[in-house]
């Protein structure tokens, strides 16, 4: 039993100690977290709102925009994740040979993009991207394009623009996981993979990605979480344009919240949905990640 | 044919010289040990006649065609590692199958060389555990079985049991001595153990600095060390080593007593020798006597080391011929034969 007068001071001493933590994340994260989903039931403009419901979930089969959204927001992942992990997984390899020169350099370079100012990659991003940007100047003198690729304007290419600008500034933070990793591999592992004589490809599909396997877990489920919620460059860059082409589900709730007439409640219901999506995403990883029972 | 030539074969990271020439033949089916202190270039040196090191200089032939240039996994060998380098993500039945999957094998002949190898290291019933499952020695018996299956003409070991307990060493160093008889293949061993050196090889490789020391059997080192690091590096407990002069056929001990006994060589002008005498070449029916005053006494069952001095000289260790009498402070006389002592001189090298 803990009645004795040191246990209980004990726990008296232990609650003072995180009660300023717990007050803060319970006001500043589980409170907003449940209002939000108490508001998601909420119908209304602005500060008038009434219980509604499930209206607002019917609401969102009938809005034409939350659907480009979602379907914006999962071609996004569906393209923007895999090539970045595999892009990052690549140049982590590559970059974790020791015979490799300028190994720092080449680690910092590509990782500094996630640490530059937002602001301020994105102006560039914008002005490399114009029609008469350097992007586009340089692909004209490759002779690979006879005319300026309408980055903004196209709504195929403004989603190319998206998921470039995207993968630019994430790949190296996703490498760094990956260098890591890879760091603590036994080099003999691969010395031994050498005598038994099996090629570099395998070395890496066979050796390299299984033995990897949680941080890319990891890496996959933060970087679904991260296009899931992917607001930063459709917002700088391209504004959800043209028409909605690059809108996403993170700048809709904006919209929704901040731009057109305040509509909290269905703003509330479209962050569920990302929540929701999260879940279940991050679900099927896990279970796609699982270790295999022997057979 | 599966024998090695290693002809002035030489190693340096940018300015530093790791093998300074090494010239060495290994007989097909010979089990060679490599032995020497941390940093010799033992690893090294395997690690060239393996591919996993570029070499800078010299010329390695495996079975009679030269291999300098040849890719790791062509060259017939298989290697295990000191770690083991199994691949932790898979069963100990692909691990040992990994290699053959690369070289074309059918499945059913794959299943065949796996079971075979599993059977000669009692590995059936482990066949489905990843190494992560696995005890220290089992993970070694999996990266032997790893090379089993590839059939090489070489096996090259690095420091295979240095992560085992002592009892386990023991077990496996048989178990590899029972492997070498039953594969009849040539085996490079690298150990830093020279017990292990002693136990297992047919040839003993002394290297030193990057240099070979001295190449012969076990016994050939034990009983005819060719200088002074060979002779202290071999045998258990080391070598004694006193100062001595050797002069008119005759050494003078002037640690001891100034005395002296008959040399077994002759020296022109009188001249600095290091006298080498074993532990166990002491002799309580020798010609010539050690007074000395014993400082600690061993006691290992079969045997009693004594270890005592006189004066300021060395510290002598003397296999009492298990006296379980001897105490420290005791004075001691030790005895032995002029004819069981090795000379040296002043620049290491034994004198004949
Ligand atoms: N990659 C390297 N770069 C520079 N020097 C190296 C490198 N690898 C080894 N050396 C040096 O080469 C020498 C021989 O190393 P090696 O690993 O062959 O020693 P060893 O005899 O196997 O020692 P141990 O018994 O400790 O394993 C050492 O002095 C080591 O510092
Ligand atoms: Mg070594």
């Amino acid at each position: 039993m803990s009645g004795t007068r040191l246990a209980r001071n004990e726990q008296i001493n232990g609650w003072l100690f995180i009660a300023p933590s717990v007050l803060l994340i319970g006001i500043f994260l589980v409170y907003p977290i449940l209002w939000s989903l108490w508001m998601s039931f909420q119908v209304g403009k602005g500060m008038n709102f009434s219980f509604g419901g499930f209206t607002n979930i019917i609401r969102l089969t009938k809005d034409p925009i939350f659907q480009i959204a979602l379907t914006n927001t999962l071609i996004f992942l569906v393209f923007q994740v895999p090539i970045m992990l595999t892009l990052a997984l690549l140049l982590a390899s590559a970059l974790n040979d020791p015979k490799l020169k300028f190994r720092g350099f080449f680690r910092t370079a590509i990782f500094l993009p996630c640490v530059t100012s937002l602001v301020a990659y994105s102006a560039l991003f914008r002005s490399m991207f114009s029609n008469e940007g350097v992007v586009n100047k340089t692909l004209m003198a490759m002779h690979i394009i006879d005319q300026p690729i309408l980055w903004t304007s196209d709504p195929f290419w403004a989603k190319v623009l998206v998921i470039s600008a995207i993968t630019w500034r994430w790949t190296g933070y996703n490498m760094i996981f990956y260098l890591a990793a890879l760091q603590n591999i036994d080099r003999s592992i691969y010395e031994a993979a050498k005598i038994d004589g099996v090629p570099a490809w395998a070395r890496f599909t066979q050796i390299t990605v299984p033995m990897l396997k949680p941080v890319i877990l990891f890496t996959s489920v933060t970087s679904t979480i991260g296009t899931l919620q992917l607001f930063d460059e459709v917002f700088n860059i391209t504004e959800g344009g043209p028409a909605n082409a690059t809108m996403t589900l993170s700048l809709y709730i904006y919209n929704l919240t901040f731009r057109f007439m305040p509509s909290f409640g269905y703003a509330s219901t479209v962050s569920y949905v990302i929540v929701v999506g999260v879940a279940i995403l991050s679900f099927v990883q896990f279970y796609l990640a699982r270790e295999r029972s022997r057979a | 044919m599966s024998g090695l030539k290693l002809r002035g074969v030489r190693k340096s990271y940018g300015n530093v010289q790791v093998l300074k020439g090494i010239d060495l033949d290994i007989d097909s089916k010979e089990f060679v040990v490599f032995v020497g202190p941390s940093g010799c270039g033992k690893s090294t040196l395997l690690r060239m006649i393996a591919g996993l090191e570029d070499i800078t200089d010299g010329d390695i032939a495996i079975g009679g065609r030269r291999v300098n240039d040849v890719d790791p996994s062509k060259r017939g060998i298989a290697m295990v590692f000191q770690s083991y380098a199994l691949y932790p993500h898979m069963t100990v039945r692909e691990n040992m199958g990994f290699a053959l999957k690369f070289a074309g094998v059918p499945k059913a002949e794959i299943e065949k060389q796996v079971q075979e190898a599993a059977k000669i290291l009692e590995l059936q019933p482990l066949l489905e555990r990843r190494p992560k499952e696995l005890s220290g020695g089992q993970r070694q018996r999996v990266a032997i079985g790893r090379a089993i299956v590839r059939h090489p003409q070489v096996f090259l070991f690095d420091e295979p049991l240095s992560n085992l307990d002592a009892e386990l060493r023991v077990h496996m160093r048989i178990e590899i001595a029972k492997l070498h008889k039953e594969l009849q293949t040539t085996i490079i061993y690298v150990t830093h153990d020279q017990v292990e050196a002693m136990t297992l090889a047919d040839k003993i490789v002394v290297l030193r600095g990057g240099e070979i020391a001295q190449v012969g059997t076990p016994l050939k080192l034990y009983d005819d060390p060719d200088n002074l690091f060979v002779a202290g590096f071999i045998g258990s407990p080391k070598m004694n080593f006193l100062k001595g002069q050797l002069e008119n056929e005759r050494v003078v001990l002037p640690e001891y007593g100034n005395i002296s006994f008959p040399a077994s060589v002759s020296a022109s002008a009188p001249q600095e020798v290091t006298v080498g005498i074993r532990p166990d070449a002491f002799d309580a029916g020798g010609s010539e006597q050690l007074p000395l005053k014993v400082e600690i006494v061993e006691h290992l069952g079969n045997e009693t080391y004594a270890y005592g001095r006189l004066g300021s000289g060395e510290l002598l260790t003397i296999a009492t011929d298990n006296d379980r009498q001897v105490k420290p402070g005791d004075d001691f006389v030790a005895r032995f034969n002029p004819s069981s002592l090795l000379l040296f001189s002043e620049d290491g090298q034994r004198i004949r």
